[in-house]
């Protein structure tokens, strides 16, 4: 296990090494940014257990149903949530998770894939997905594998305060752990462009110490605020949906994967009188302009489709025989294969 | 060669050479068995079997046909022998339900045979467990050496190997996470590795609302080698993906059941991939009392003769057309007299405080003549037990294991470990138990909730049972519910898994007001020394002695003469 220190270095010392390789990275990236990103990716991350916070789970799995229908594969989601809330035995209607009262959708679907769940939702984890330092082994489903041209999504959701953000009501993470993680998603190349999202109290303090380049970001709230809660529903018996996610979902909802709106209206989405808390935004480390940027550069999904002009033969590629197997020796005794009793017979052991 | 050409070549490479290494051997069978259980549920077994006749030059495993590449690759590169996997919500209750068709333990229970030819296999182990959640989204990442045990006796594989009579275990590894919770993310990704995946054919029936609804839901993953011919001089893969549910009338709200009650809708149609598509309604509950109507008419009614149990099986063969099945039962129901199986068991906790407790497991008898049982324990290292107080009694009588097999816990490191073999008297009720201590864990070992309580895994009461009375297990040689039909043999295999545990361990509070009283009372305790020390004492300075240590000696030495010249 890293400890914090150990990643305390790592992190300072990539510090350094930003504003040696800035100049170089900033050149090759603006001829990047004219050419926009090859491939989408979204983190979706529900940082609160417990029954009682149903809503937040019910806030991530809104945006996880969103991105999926605009066209993110669930392979190029990260969807992390500490408890479940679907199969809880509170639940009075197990395998679903509404977020609306009239219970219009399930937004946990037929087709969930959870990629960390439970107590594999942890700070440790968090960090190490974005930069990618994760233990050999881990299975490309947990894994970010994201490049230079990935537009990435970042959701948070959870219990927040000024400048950090609680997982599982054990540990934290601070804005400026959050901050040192995106710089060095940056200098290893991983995104192309960040939109950060977060719904929690005091959400604007996470994006402030932000300092790495071509971040969007986002917070349902702006530092001394809280964040509100949208509705109860009787049946459930909790809050089920927070505020600013509600008016962000119904947004979405309009969107389909042709539409023409921008990010700058999904910016806009839920004004003061509607969400009682003031949506922060952060646009100083974008470099476009929000109101041009179409909102799938975020939460749709690129497909890239090259044409070629002439048909390609299998002349020209190596001959299928030749492509190694790894062959087992075998051997020339033919083998004889049996049945083992399943249990041994202990009067002869 | 650009990026998309490599792509393009590495298809159409993929393309030609599935066509090439495609065998027609390879067959798909997909089952279901709809049984009525005692008294007031309905048990749904959805059986699919996947046979591929690999050749055993090409032992990469990566050319499937009907068989999922994605477990394929994990065999391979894992030198996986056997897999056996089950996510399980609820408890089987052997004592009214009889044996299902698969044992399962609540939570997740994993169990690995690995080739001889492994190197090092607690690291295999390990990467296996990863891919296995990537593979069906669980928490399997947690399984490690430290609640991981190589049992003797009761997990010996289940399929055909080539190895001589005596076993080596050390290839073998078993880990249960009796926290895990299973949801419809366990389920999706089952349903992927079908051929026809959930949009035809019986799996098209797993819908998740109606599934999570249930008392009892398991979902298995069991993979062996088996005979790909009679004289068994070669082997093929066999996967079966299994899920069970047992549907309670009181949440159906009738007992009149119907696939569109039970599963949401009817089904349309078989996977055409499949060799096989049948549906089974056990009749035997039907047979005295409460006769049931079955509509629409079954395809054939099958007797089965098996270990003394005569039952019969309505068979439908799924037509291409709209099915749903579905009962009548008579008015006035008739409430029948529960005959337990041969075997079923129990566990549970004993003692009270903070300090110590106890685990017993009480296995019953209800057979006419004595058992042979082998009861397997998984203790996690934060439950350290004593062996010493190991008792087992039947009837107030001491009784002597015929093997026990222990190994120690090691703190971190190392579950403990405890198989015990055992012949249970005739119409007995036998407890075993131990006693084990509570002890305090590190503060970041506890986890989030630690207030909830830390899970104890369930025992596996194994048994071979002469008899196959309330047994719908499939025999050893078969993967289909259609082979488990009049297959007599010398005994039956059970598994019994029973309950899991928990236990609150002494857990520190970790709530903001007691560790601002802890703080507050250190700085306090602190504080009060010097403070108390400096208003009541009086500082006063010490003369100090400044003669050097010559003229201490001169001193001394003139007072002893002054004194001798006074005695004289």
């Amino acid at each position: 296990m890293l400890s914090n220190k150990e990643l305390y270095i790592f992190l300072s010392t990539s510090l350094v090494f930003t504003s040696i390789y800035a100049i170089n990275l900033e050149h090759s990236f603006i001829e990047k940014a004219r050419n926009g990103h090859t491939n989408n990716w979204a983190v979706l991350v529900d940082t609160s257990r417990f029954w009682f916070n149903y809503r937040h789970v019910a806030n991530v799995l809104s945006i996880y149903r969103s991105v999926k229908r605009l066209g993110i594969p669930d392979s190029q989601i990260i969807l992390m949530i500490a408890d479940d809330m679907a199969c809880n035995p509170r639940n009075p209607r197990p395998a679903t998770v509404f977020n609306n009262a009239n219970q219009h959708i399930n937004v946990y679907g037929d087709d969930v894939e959870v990629d960390y769940r439970g107590y594999e939702v942890t700070v440790e984890n968090f960090v190490r997905l974005l930069t990618g330092r994760l233990p050999p082994g881990t299975p490309r489903s947990k894994q970010l594998l994201t490049d230079e041209g990935s537009n990435v999504l970042i959701y948070l959701t959870g219990h927040g305060g000024d400048g950090f953000l609680k997982f599982q009501d054990s540990e934290e993470i601070t804005s400026q752990e959050m901050a040192d993680a995106l710089e060095q998603m940056w200098q290893k190349q991983r995104y192309h462009e960040v939109f950060f999202m977060i719904d929690t109290c005091q959400a604007a303090s996470m994006y402030e110490r932000f300092y790495s380049p071509n971040i969007l970001s986002v917070g349902s709230s702006m530092v001394g605020e809280d964040s509100l809660s949208h509705h109860v529903d009787p049946a459930i018996g909790v809050y089920i949906i927070d505020r600013y996610t509600y008016y962000a979902l119904e947004f979405l909802e309009d969107v389909s994967p042709e539409s023409n709106r921008s990010m700058g209206e999904f910016l806009k989405v839920c004004p003061k009188s509607a969400c009682i808390s003031t949506v922060g935004v952060r646009k100083d480390l974008f470099l476009r302009d929000p109101d041009e940027v179409p909102i799938t550069d975020f939460f749709g999904s690129v497909r890239p489709v090259k044409l070629v002009e002439t048909v390609p033969t299998l002349e020209h590629f190596v001959n299928v025989s030749q492509i190694p197997l790894r062959v087992i020796k075998t051997e020339s005794k033919p083998k004889k294969y049996h049945y083992v009793p399943p249990l041994p017979i202990f009067s002869k052991v | 060669m650009t990026l998309h050409q490599t792509l393009i070549y590495l298809l159409i490479a993929h393309l030609q050479f599935q066509s090439i290494s495609t065998s027609d051997e390879d067959t798909f069978s997909e089952e279901l068995l709809l049984k009525p259980l005692f008294s007031e549920q309905l048990y749904a077994h959805f059986q699919f079997a996947t046979h591929w006749n690999i050749e055993p030059k090409n032992e990469n495993y990566q050319h499937s046909h009907l068989f999922p590449r994605a477990v394929g690759e994990i065999v391979g590169r894992y030198n996986v022998q056997e897999l056996h996997i089950s996510l399980t919500g609820g408890l089987w209750r052997y004592e009214t339900w009889g044996y299902p068709v698969i044992d399962a333990a609540p939570g997740a229970e994993v169990w690995a045979w690995f080739k001889p030819s492994t190197t090092n296999v607690d690291k295999n182990w390990k990467l296996l467990a990863n891919s296995l959640s990537g593979l069906l989204c669980a928490s399997f990442n947690f399984v490690d050496i430290s609640n991981t045990v190589s049992p003797d006796f009761s997990f010996r594989p289940r399929g055909v190997v080539d190895w001589s009579n005596n076993l080596n275990n050390t290839f073998l590894r078993y880990a249960t996470l009796p926290r895990e919770i299973v949801c419809t993310e366990n389920l999706t990704p089952l349903k992927k590795l079908l051929p026809c995946g959930s949009k035809a054919g019986i799996a098209s029936l797993l819908n998740s609302g109606h599934i999570h609804n249930t008392k009892y839901h398991s979902t298995g993953l069991h993979l062996r080698h088996v005979c790909s011919s009679e004289s068994c001089d070669s082997v093929a893969l066999e996967l079966q993906l299994s899920v069970s549910l047992v549907y309670d009338y009181a949440i159906l709200g009738t007992r009149n059941w119907s696939f569109k009650k039970l599963f949401g809708h009817g089904l349309n149609g078989k996977c055409p991939l499949a060799t096989k598509s049948n549906i089974y309604v056990d009749l035997s509950s039907s047979k005295t009392l409460n006769n049931f109507e079955l509509s629409p008419e079954p395809d054939q009614i099958i007797t089965s003769i098996r270990g003394g149990q005569v039952s019969d099986y309505a068979l439908f063969n799924i037509p291409s057309k709209f099915l749903n099945v579905g009962v009548k039962y008579p008015e006035d129901f008739t409430l029948t007299v529960n005959i337990p199986p041969p075997i079923h068991a129990n566990q549970y906790l004993t003692g009270y405080g903070q300090e110590r407790g106890g685990i017993v497991t009480e296995i019953y008898n209800n057979h006419w003549s004595s058992l042979e049982i082998v009861i397997l324990q998984n203790i996690a290292w934060y439950v350290p037990v004593y062996l010493h107080t190991l008792t087992i009694t039947s009837g107030g009588q001491k009784l002597e294991p015929k093997i026990l097999k222990y190994s120690p816990g090691k703190q971190r490191e190392k579950p403990y470990y405890i198989e015990i073999a055992l012949k249970l008297p005739a119409r007995s009720i036998t407890t075993v138990s131990i006693d084990f201590d509570y002890v305090f864990l590190k503060w970041q070992e506890y986890p989030p909730d630690a207030n909830h309580g830390f899970y104890i895994g369930s025992a596996v009461v194994s048994a071979y049972l002469p008899l196959a009375k309330n047994y719908t297990g499939l025999p050893q040689d078969s993967a289909t519910i259609f082979g488990s039909f009049n297959a007599s043999r010398s005994g039956y295999l059970v598994q019994i898994r029973t309950e899991n545990m928990v236990i609150t361990l002494p857990t520190p509070d970790f709530s903001m007001p007691y560790n601002v009283i802890c703080l507050a009372c250190t700085v306090v305790a602190l504080a009060f020394g010097p403070l108390h020390n400096i208003t009541t004492k009086r500082l006063t300075p010490k003369k100090k002695n400044e003669e050097k240590l010559m003229q201490k000696v001169k001193k001394k030495l003139v007072n002893f003469l002054k004194k001798k010249t006074k005695t004289e």
